[in-house]
């Protein structure tokens, strides 16, 4: 194989992997970082999806504004259902684990309700819609443009929260919050607020995601699951809570994947992805990216 | 991962079965004052996915085409059963896209509540686990969306396959391709009985006709890349790229051709290229010259065109697929066609549909075993967003564009 074709295999996987990362990073505050094992993360990003497809195709606005309406939409929407579900949960679960279970199974709740709610409305069948789908040309290998726009966000993304979350009092707010919730609390930070709004921008960002999908992708409202599977192999390998760990996870995965598919065949994908993971949770359970001495 | 309802399991008296008890109890009193005007309805049952991954090809090629049919038939004063016209019940449920569901579903429908007549359910993996059940049953099971080889080696004199078999599909193709004096191939293909059926039968076509498989390769289905497969694919420059694949794999697969400027002379998907959606996605340009599973359009006959026209009316612009959707509905108008000559005896509307050659929108079927014999193999192609008939001569709407144009 030549180095061109290598060069161009190995973008594939990473721009693969993009997409990968993009749809762990939201996953990755909520589940990470505040302990909601959002197993309607993949469902929520479907609702983003649905959004843009609607305003594309039927109001014909472009997809490139429903980025930011996406996510506005879905983090009002977070904030919400926080209020519902979640806050009471926080109140009553006498500690993190017995949060953390409980959580996964109001999750599970909202995926039927967010996913018959996407049948309801705009029935089951496959959606799509044609942007931005022309190919740029990367050194001498051809992109779709809507794809190389994805892994932008994701990078864009991930670095933003990495540094909001180590160099802004917020940020450095709800790391602390994560690692023990009665100290944040004594220290002055306001955790009432912050809980909701975490999950809200997490919300968000699956918004995001689903608004980047639709353009590159067909849409139904089954398809979240897998996304929600991936993101969760994605931010195990990564470390919880690490956006970088994310991103480098996403990546990682993106271009083993892309690499083994080439060599061997795409429906062997699932057991490298599997082996992976396994390796990973052998040698490093706590995830590639994670300092020692550091939890979140 | 699907819903279980936890409702379904608990015996006893819940406030909700209550409710429904009384509302039954209620409604029962009130109907017979009404239906002793009337004609008993004819009883219909299926089950349908509406919720999971199923459903993208269910609600395209299938559930419309019932509604559809019933409410044609209800408007024309009910279905014609030998000479008596009764109303059409259509008692339908969602398979929730699992073939435990459906066969539960088709167990009740039969079994208990002892309905007139069933109709399939959407795929090869539903149909092949519920065609056993109709026929132990005895209720005649006439399938437009199931595609197996194996379903026909099964014989099971209550089953009918509408949709022509890999046989004589890829036949057709390969019959195109070396018209064409194509010389290589590149193949990739599912890894369900869909895609390996395909591609086994594909290979037997291949054999001695000069055309020779440069690459192949398998895929699962939910693939979400398949550039790395295309791009050396792409290297090897084989004359036509043939995938057997479903319509999410079929949309991928086009975009990354496009993507990655992999533009053969031929290229061919398999479900999916006959929808609306297609032309949608890729755009009427975009999806100019792309060859797929195709076998009628509205140019085929007077009743494909009154039956497109109908459809696109009643589901607000939404068209039927150009492959299955056809099939479909030729199976409701043969089943319609039998129970107007034997009534609802499901023995004798098994036999009169084994024994009759049919005329239907798409033209004769008549059935050797679960074998629909009588339609050919075909090819279809998007011309100015139409999906034409291009191979065999003998049912083609449009002439083939032997060079596939640049993707757009």
């Amino acid at each position: 194989m030549s180095a061109g074709a290598w060069l161009e295999l190995i973008t594939s996987g990473i721009i693969t992997g993009g997409i990968y990362a993009l749809v762990a990073l939201g996953l990755n505050l909520q589940y990470g970082l505040m302990r909601i094992l959002n197993i309607a993360h993949g469902e929520f990003m479907v609702l983003g999806a649905y959004l843009t497809w609607v305003a594309h195709t039927v109001w014909g606005i472009s997809p490139i504004v429903m980025i930011p309406v996406s996510f506005a939409a879905l983090a009002l929407l977070g904030v919400a259902v926080h209020w519902l579900c979640f806050r009471r949960l926080t109140q009553t679960s006498p500690n993190v684990d017995v949060f953390e279970a409980r959580s996964l199974m109001v999750a599970f709740g909202l995926m039927f309700l967010v996913q018959n709610f996407c049948s309801w409305v705009w029935g089951g069948e496959l959606r799509g819609y044609d942007y931005m789908t022309s190919p740029v040309t990367i050194g001498q290998a051809p992109f779709a443009g809507n794809k190389l726009l994805v892994f932008g966000m994701a990078l864009v993304i991930s670095l933003g929260l990495m540094l909001w979350l180590r160099q802004t009092l917020m940020g450095k707010g709800v790391r602390a919050l994560m690692q023990s919730g009665v100290g944040a609390r004594l220290v002055g930070i306001d955790t009432k607020r912050l809980h909701p709004w975490m999950f809200g921008i997490g919300l968000g960002l699956s918004g995001v995601a689903g608004c980047l999908l639709s353009m590159a992708y067909t849409i139904s409202p089954a398809m979240g699951e897998p996304y929600t599977v991936t993101a969760l192999i994605v931010i195990t390998l990564g470390g919880f809570g690490s956006m970088g760990g994310a991103l480098a996870g996403g990546l990682l995965l993106g271009v083993i994947e892309a690499i083994g598919m080439h060599f061997t065949s795409p429906s062997l994908k699932a057991l490298l992805s599997y082996a992976v993971f396994i390796g990973v949770l052998l040698l490093k359970p706590k995830g590639l990216f994670t300092r020692r001495t550091r939890e979140a | 991962m699907t819903a279980t309802r936890p409702e379904d399991d608990q015996p006893g008296l819940t406030r909700r079965s209550t409710l429904q008890g009384l509302a039954a109890g209620a409604a029962s009193l009130a109907v017979p004052m009404v239906a002793r005007a009337q004609q008993p309805p004819v009883r219909i049952g299926y089950a349908m996915a509406r919720t999971g991954p199923w459903t993208g090809g269910a609600q395209v090629s299938q559930e419309p085409n019932y509604l559809l049919w019933a409410e044609q038939q209800n408007a024309a004063g009910g279905l014609n059963v030998k000479g008596v016209k009764r109303p059409i019940e259509l008692i339908s449920s969602d398979d929730r896209s699992e073939v435990e569901t459906c066969v539960r579903t088709y167990e009740k429908l039969m079994g208990s509540d002892k309905v007139d007549l069933i109709l399939p359910p959407w795929g090869s993996n539903a149909n092949f686990a519920v065609a056993p059940l109709a026929n132990r049953y005895g209720y005649p099971l006439l399938a437009p969306t199931a595609l197996s080889r194996r379903l026909v080696e099964m014989k099971l004199p209550y089953f009918f396959l509408l949709l022509q078999q890999p046989a004589p599909m890829t036949g057709a193709l390969v019959d195109m391709l070396k018209n064409q004096g194509v010389k290589s191939v590149a193949v990739i293909y599912v890894d369900d009985l869909f895609g390996i059926e395909n591609y086994a039968a594909l290979k037997v076509s291949l054999a001695g006709s000069g055309i020779s498989i440069v690459e192949d390769k398998s895929y699962p289905a939910g693939v979400k890349d398949l550039s790395p497969v295309l791009r050396s694919i792409k290297d090897k420059n084989p004359d036509a790229f043939i995938g057997f694949t479903y319509p999410p794999d079929t949309i991928l697969a086009s975009k990354q051709a496009k993507e990655i400027g992999f533009n053969p002379k031929f290229f061919y998907a398999s479900v999916g290229t006959a929808f609306q959606l297609y032309r949608n996605v890729m755009t009427p340009a975009g999806a100019e010259g792309v060859l797929g599973m195709g076998s009628w359009n509205s140019k085929t006959s007077a009743g494909a065109k009154a039956y497109f026209d109908a459809h696109t009316k009643k589901f607000g612009g939404k068209e039927p697929d150009r492959w299955a959707s056809g099939a479909c509905w030729a199976s409701l108008e043969i089943l319609t066609n039998a129970v107007a000559k034997v009534g609802l005896d499901r023995k004798a509307i098994r036999d009169h549909v084994a024994a009759t050659e049919h005329s239907t929108i798409v033209g004769k079927i008549k059935f050797n075993g679960s074998e629909n014999v009588g339609t050919p193999g075909s090819v279809s192609q998007w011309q100015n967003g139409e999906f034409e008939v291009v191979w065999p001569k003998s049912v083609a709407t449009a002439n083939l564009v032997a060079q596939k144009p640049a993707w757009k």
